[in-house]
């Protein structure tokens, strides 16, 4: 089984840049299962800029769930809080932290199958 | 099914029959629900195999019933040699105390059977009676009965049980009971929700036998928020009793979001919108501003992390929108609906920016404004950059998911709301002129907040610019030169939708009305088209789609007139203003207090009471706010600076009116008012209100004579 591609987080990290995600600080961490074996990532938001890493502070929350979930919620094919709902992601903790994070994620795909996410993107 | 019963905590709630009983089929609204999710379809009492009778029903709390019942379902009463009293609390599933009476002179051995079920069912799929797609499972163990759904990874689950010992099988619970003569017999039983919405197995209940109280899963006890809410006396009874009411139900109607446990926002009613709105949430937060601002708070908070980030069709959402509706179901969440959340609002985003400022206003809590400066800008940014979607500088609407989003995007949501005086409907997108107005103070506000609180003088400068030029535009554009009132809507085309409606009360509300436009606005809203003597009607009388009980189209709703009277005011029409919160109370007082959604706008005259537009959700949060904000604008409140200045206009038949201990930057303050009583006919004070004529009319009438 394949880990998490590291660039869907990389990527997150760097959306935060250009808009934090509000004024939240504190450290979500993501087990993500890979056929058995654990592979943890630490989000650190500060001020709602984000920075990845493999270890990081003690976690204000925690966040569970396999890899082709993680996959498909930071690639924008699945949405987070419907994932949570349906059970294919936990969360426990700072419930707000995991909110504030999924303002990062990409949005369901547009009538073109991509992504319509973009924070630079305008109606006009 | 009989009357229902309904008692709730936070989403969680229970509808039952008047015997306690729920005999739920797919499309019924019967059951224990929670998240959204129905976790109890079937709980039927029955003793020696036979149903239940109920003499009475005590509504204890809101979180608490009492059944009383004898057996045999008959009509006519037989003495009964047996009574049950049911005692049901809500929180965390509910709890039930059950008491057996023998009031024989003998002994009798009972066999006393709960029949219990689940399916589980989505909120939405009770409405739409769609079919599931998992799987159920029932097991037995250790005495307690789990009743279980599983689909792929979403698990739910209610687990039963008793205090006394029974028999459990895959049906339910039986206990072989033996009550001697004039003794009595009785169990708790437990109906926990086992596996929720978080996933975590909890099942405990919040309820235990003989503590000394229930208490709802609530940090702040009913007593407590009573005693915080400011007190009010007033010499006309009716309004006492239904500020009571008002309280009380705001109470009930409170939820808490998972991202801020411990934080409570008004839901938008009971039992369809047990959830977070964005157009209900912040409208009531509006209203009860001045008696409780920390749902003001909370909904800042909640719909400020929820904010639109991305682009996305499927749940209409933008950067900087402010979302429309959060759901927990099974739907949801293997995202077959929308909701988790949906965004396709277009009215939530430019109030939540008015909802701040009017928040700091009262408050003064300027801390909450900076951490939320971010949501705002990003809010007022989505006016101008996804909004205009008729590219003419308005908010319009217009769905991009066709097949579960919302096609009317406004508070008139049903598909005949908006239309031509002829009764022709518009094509989309639509930019409806209660918009407008919304837009117009976002802007005004907002500027108000970059000066004051954000320091950005330059910001300041453009959205009061952008504001004045909204203002000059709208007026321009919307205005029917013909009838003197604004247009209802405007088409893409640049066509006016001419019917006349009460959205012109909104925009009084707005402040975006030129002063010389006010006084026909006002005319329209008084007259007989539009006021039928109880309120204004959501459309005027002669229009081609009126109709007295449509939804949207004639009846009248006490939160729209709420809002009315606070922009009448705002224009200076005081007896105007008090005239509407007149009818609406007196309407109040048909209804035990709890004003519905809607009733009809038929003429007061012609029905004497208020008809009630059949609808399955009460209460319901605006409405229960309407009284609140309705004292408001009677007592004339107004924050200014640090100060609370009171400028009462009351309704002809109320003398005195005392709402003491109001909360705010101030501290606590008292406010009176003193109305015009006639004071040689006290007698007609408890009368209603409305029906006594405006004195200055008949006077004038008389003296011309």
């Amino acid at each position: 089984m394949e880990e998490l591609d590291q660039s869907l987080l990389d990527a997150l990290a760097a959306r935060s840049l250009e808009r934090p995600a509000a004024a939240f600080n504190g450290v979500v961490r993501f087990d993500v299962d890979v056929g058995g074996r654990t592979d943890s990532w630490c989000l650190t938001i500060v001020k709602g800029v984000v920075t990845v890493s493999r270890k990081g502070g003690e976690p204000d929350c925690v966040v569970t769930g396999d890899v082709a979930t993680f996959d498909a919620v930071l690639s924008g094919k699945a949405n987070a809080m419907a994932a949570l709902l349906r059970g294919a992601l936990a969360a426990q903790g700072k419930f707000i932290l995991m909110t504030a994070l999924q303002r990062l994620f990409l949005g369901s795909p547009g009538a073109d199958g991509l992504p319509t996410a973009g924070y630079a993107e305008r109606q006009s | 099914m009989s009357a229902a019963v309904k008692i709730l905590d936070g989403n969680t709630f229970v509808v039952s029959d008047e015997s306690g009983d729920i005999e739920a089929s797919l499309t019924d609204p019967t059951g224990l629900f929670s998240f959204d999710t129905r976790f109890l379809s079937r709980w039927i009492l029955t003793i020696d195999g036979q149903r239940l009778n109920p003499l009475s029903v005590d509504d204890l709390q809101y979180f608490e019933t009492r059944f009383f019942l004898v057996p045999g379902t008959g009509t006519v009463y037989i003495d009964a040699k047996l009574s049950v009293i049911r005692q049901r609390a809500v929180g965390g599933g509910f709890h039930e105390e059950l008491t057996v009476l023998n009031h024989d002179d003998e002994a009798v051995d009972l066999e006393i059977r709960i029949e219990a079920a689940c399916d589980f069912a989505d909120l939405f799929e009770v409405k739409d009676a769609l079919k599931k797609q998992g799987e159920y499972y029932t097991t037995v163990d250790d005495g307690r009965l789990v009743l279980g759904y599983r689909r792929e990874t979403y698990v739910r689950e209610t687990w039963i049980s008793a205090t006394e010992a029974c028999s459990v099988d895959e049906a339910g619970l039986t206990f072989e009971a033996h009550v001697e003569p004039h003794e009595q017999w009785s169990t708790d039983l437990h109906v926990a929700i086992g596996r929720d919405v978080k996933g975590v197995t909890s099942g405990s209940l919040k309820y235990e036998r003989h503590a000394k109280k229930a208490r709802p899963n609530m940090e702040l006890s009913l007593e407590t928020w009573l005693d915080e809410a400011p007190s009010l006396d007033c010499d006309w009874d009716p309004l006492k009793r239904t500020y009571h009411r008002s309280l009380v139900d705001l109470a009930a109607l409170r939820f808490s979001p998972l991202s801020l446990p411990g934080h409570y926002l008004p839901a938008a009613g009971l039992p369809w919108f047990m959830t977070m709105f964005g157009r209900d949430s912040i409208l009531t937060s509006l209203q009860a501003l001045p008696f409780a601002s920390e749902l003001a708070r909370t909904t800042l908070m909640a719909l400020g992390v929820w904010q639109g980030s991305r682009r996305d069709d499927f749940r209409d959402e933008d950067p900087g929108r402010i979302l429309h509706e959060m759901r927990f179901g099974e739907m949801t969440a293997f995202e077959e609906r929308p909701h988790s959340p949906y965004y396709g609002s277009v009215d939530a985003t430019p109030l939540y920016v008015v909802l701040l400022d009017e928040y700091e206003r009262w408050t003064g809590d300027t801390k909450l404004v900076r951490a939320l400066e971010q949501q705002a800008r990003a809010a007022l940014a989505w006016i101008d950059d996804y909004a205009d979607l008729q590219g003419n500088g308005y908010i319009a609407y217009q769905r991009r998911n066709e097949e579960s989003g919302l096609e009317n995007q406004c508070w008139k949501d049903s598909w005949d709301s908006i239309s031509y005086r002829d009764g022709r409907l518009p094509g989309f997108p639509r930019a409806t002129c209660e918009l407008q107005g919304y837009a117009y103070d976002a802007k005004v506000r907002g500027a108000r907040l970059a000066r004051v609180v954000w320091k950005d003088p330059a910001y300041a400068d453009r959205l009061e610019k952008e504001a004045a030029d909204l203002k000059r535009r709208f007026n321009r554009d919307f205005w029917v030169k013909e009838g003197e009132y604004y247009a209802i809507a405007l088409e893409a085309d640049g066509s006016k939708v001419d019917a006349l409606a009460s959205n012109n009360g909104h925009l009084l509300w707005s402040g975006i009305v030129d002063k010389s436009k006010a006084t026909a606005v006002a005319r329209h809203l008084m007259s007989p088209a539009m006021y039928s003597g109880w309120g204004v009607r959501t459309l005027a009388e002669g229009q081609g789609r009126y109709n007295p009980i449509g939804y949207h189209v004639g009846t009248i709703w006490p939160f729209d007139n709420s809002f009315i009277a606070w922009g009448l005011r705002r224009y200076g029409f005081k007896e105007e203003a008090a005239r509407i919160a007149a009818g609406i109370l007196d309407a109040a007082e048909f209804f035990d207090g709890r004003l519905p959604e809607a009733f009809g706008g038929y003429e007061r005259e012609l029905t004497k009471y208020p008809v009630q537009y059949p609808t399955s959700c009460s209460p319901q949060a605006w409405s229960t706010g309407a009284p609140l904000l309705f004292l408001r604008t009677m007592l004339g409140l107004e924050p200014i600076g640090d100060h609370l200045v009171v400028d009462p206009a009351l309704p002809q038949g109320i003398g005195r009116l005392e709402l003491l201990d109001i909360p705010g930057r101030w501290g606590r303050r008292d406010a009176f008012g003193r109305g015009r009583l006639d004071l040689e006919k006290p007698a007609r004070r408890g009368a209603q209100l409305g029906v006594i004529k405006p004195e200055k009319k008949q006077r004038k009438g008389k003296a011309a004579e």
